[in-house]
């Protein structure tokens, strides 16, 4: 180490005591900040005077009973391993269909896809302005036809694909199963309805006006419980909310704000908690303060179990018990120095996994740079057996219970997090939304994060800190547009030769009970088995909403619907 | 206003959500005395320029965190020159590769912000852009 200063002083030909002194300063280790990452500041140390006043039994409970605390049962990893995921997507259906391919070469267990930018605003890949954009960043699937190329040998009453998608991807799914007659009652895999969400997190009231998004998000919920009870929903898809930028707390106090209101608009619809919650997941992100990310797992299953018991008078541990999805934070990982991300997400998985949840997947460590190049989504594979089989992370149920820490930082993640639940409820959420209160919230904290790390007050190493010399070109994924043109070909070919009367008159049946704000799932799927495309279907709803066709403004609807 | 404060359109174009860097920027620049016309996501390059007719502003800076910024850029450039908007530099950050940088110079585009830029860096560019001299700074509260 001595060996390594000298040698750079002397190549820099800093060898004056001045330059140097600078260089032993920057390699040693000091402590920069005394605050967690989300902005919780703490004590030196922590002792029995923290947590006098927990009673183990209403507080935590052994792993697997209420408030499950410690865990959503008590095995934990030896009943249950947590499902290594893999996400994948890019290109024509073809594409993607190629990488999940080799992801089950290469030993995931479950498939996650995700949709291009354009499928998951629900706008199809001939859009005149937006084309450019098919295929980027996910798959593109506007059509059944193209879930059908995407999945083509893949049963999906029997294998579970995890869909990192919102809007149409469910009725799409539905549509497909029904097409090919199969028992949608038995549909596996999962999707991530919360369309409040997608509103705060970037699509904003232009794709996803909040009303109709949240109204589609209990549709979509209605009718996966009654027809599909397999099937999982992930709500709240809390995972973008905090990329966004909310604290640990509040990843918790939004997202439980966005499932209270789903649960009790699902009930004015005559379902009960115990009938939605077991279907619900909560998508959760992993940041890399390891002890704050712990203690917020432990938090969030305690204050989903109260909330379902003592608010919505659950009476089934299935309903208190919160499933947990977790994809590592992107957020948190840089741009300069990529392959340190790998350490960054090495510790991000490690907190998921001592918070117990129930499917992993380790963000790549190429995620700031382009999405997943092949050995990248290796590596985060290896990242979690290392951890499964080496590590022994998933042996012990909650094996830092018990811990003064923990337990205090546990505790105050849940207060803080009522405390933002009582504020957004106090006006209202869908208000709150609408009226840029929560947005307000997180500008304001992304504008605090920014400053402290102008001012060094956090250090983000090879950012603000310890910047590396040689900024190395990192390895960009690309592929062919070869299958894309195909595809955009091949969709613009469906569109002239379907079946236009029959399509014309599943169209205007979704018309009428989209106007009449009746659940539109049904007619979606009918409409989507008549060949109809994601656009056309989600436009449709819009403008029996009151809201133009496209939301750019730039396609006018091709149909003409009824008057009403 | 003071003929001396810089006006800044920032915006994003095409099916792009990522927000945030965009949103802390137009904060942080509201912070040193810039007047920000935030357009937000989802523009259309036609609909930016259309804006940017309205507006009279002196900067426009695009915040790009997906693969198509190249596309997009030289379609709004273009659409710019058509409506005579040939003075109005244009400023791009976010993810933006190195690799990139000649093609998006070449096309016209006077600033590029990609990972690592400091706030420094770009407040010093839009004083030189824009020939205004530096306000004084707005502190926050």
């Amino acid at each position: 180490m001595k060996q390594g200063i000298a040698d750079e002083a002397a190549e820099g030909q800093a060898g004056s005591p001045v330059d140097l002194q600078k260089h032993i300063e920057d390699v040693s280790i000091k402590l920069s900040r005394t605050a967690t990452w989300s902005g919780i500041e703490t004590q030196a140390w922590y002792g029995p005077d923290d947590v006098a006043k927990h009673d183990y039994a209403r507080d935590s409970g052994d792993p697997g009973q209420y408030p499950y605390t410690r865990g959503a049962f008590p095995q934990m990893y030896r009943s249950r391993m947590w499902t290594l995921r893999n996400i994948v997507g890019y290109g024509a259906p073809e594409d993607t269909r190629e990488g999940v391919m080799n992801a089950l070469k290469m030993g995931t267990a479950g498939i996650d896809i995700v949709p291009d930018t354009l499928s998951a605003e629900a706008l199809d890949p001939d859009h005149p302005v937006l084309s450019a954009d098919a295929g980027q960043e996910g798959c593109s699937v506007p059509t059944v036809r193209d879930l059908e190329i995407l999945l083509q040998g893949i049963d999906v009453t029997r294998t579970d694909v995890a869909w990192h998608q919102t809007m149409m991807i469910y009725p799409l799914v539905v549509a497909m199963a029904r097409k090919q007659g199969l028992d949608i009652a038995k549909l596996q895999g999962s999707h991530q309805p919360d369309h409040l969400q997608l509103r705060l997190a970037g699509w904003s009231e232009t794709i996803v006006p909040t009303e109709l998004g949240h109204r589609t998000t209990v549709d979509c919920i209605e009718y996966s419980v009654r027809h599909s009870p397999r099937w999982a929903l992930g709500c709240p898809q809390a995972y973008d909310l905090r990329e966004r930028g909310v604290p640990a707390s509040g990843e918790i106090g939004l997202g439980m704000a966005i499932v209270r209101q789903t649960i009790r608009d699902l009930e004015a619809r005559g379902l009960t908690v115990d009938q939605v919650a077991p279907s619900l997941a909560w998508v959760s992100g992993a940041d890399i303060d390891l002890f704050e990310e712990v203690a917020k797992f432990r938090a969030l299953r305690r204050l989903w179990a109260r909330t379902m018991k003592d608010t919505f008078g659950s009476k089934e541990p299935r309903a208190q018990r919160v499933r947990i999805a977790c994809h590592t934070s992107g957020r948190a990982l840089v741009y300069p120095q990529p392959l340190n991300n790998l350490a960054r997400a090495t510790v991000q998985s490690l907190a998921a996994l001592l918070g117990g949840v129930q499917s992993l997947e380790a963000c790549t460590y190429d995620e700031p740079i382009c999405i997943p190049t092949e050995y990248a989504r290796e590596l985060a594979t290896r990242t979690q057996q290392i951890l499964a089989h080496e590590v022994g992370a998933a042996r012990t149920a909650d094996p830092l219970g018990g811990s003064y820490y923990v337990e205090a930082l546990t505790d105050r993640v849940e207060a803080d997090a009522r405390q933002l639940l009582e504020k957004i409820e106090a006006i209202g959420l869908i208000e709150a939304i609408e009226n840029g209160t929560v947005e307000g919230l997180m500008d304001d904290y992304n504008y605090r994060f920014q400053l402290e790390v102008d001012r060094l007050e956090r250090i983000v190493v090879g950012v603000n800190r310890f910047q590396p010399k040689e900024q190395e070109q990192p390895k960009r994924f690309a592929f062919s547009p070869a299958r894309m043109t195909e595809h955009i070909r091949r969709f613009q070919t469906l569109k002239r030769e379907r079946d236009q009367a029959r399509l014309g008159a599943k169209i205007a049946a979704l018309y009428r009970v989209a106007h009449r704000r009746e659940n539109a799932h049904p007619a979606m799927i009918e409409a989507l088995m008549a060949d109809a495309s994601i656009a056309e279907v989600w436009g449709t709803v819009r403008v029996a909403s009151g809201y133009p066709y496209d939301p750019f403004r730039v396609l006018e609807s091709p149909f003409v619907y009824p008057t009403m | 206003m003071s003929a001396n404060i810089i006006r800044c359109m920032l915006g994003m174009l095409g099916t792009d959500i990522h927000s945030k860097g965009i949103r802390t920027l137009a904060q942080l620049l509201r912070d040193r005395g810039v007047e920000v016309i935030y357009l937000g996501e989802h523009n259309t390059p036609m609909g930016m320029v259309r804006a940017m007719l309205t507006e009279d502003v002196d900067i426009v800076g695009l915040s790009y965190s997906t693969a198509t910024y190249l596309h997009y850029t030289r379609d709004l450039l273009a659409k710019m020159r058509e409506a005579g908007l040939t003075d109005v530099p244009v400023m791009v950050g976010g993810l933006i590769h190195r690799e990139d940088e000649p093609a998006l110079r070449e096309m016209g585009v006077r600033g590029i912000f990609g990972p690592g830029t400091t706030l420094e860096q770009i407040m010093k560019f839009m004083y030189e852009a824009s020939g205004k001299a530096p306000a004084a700074d707005v502190a926050r509260p």
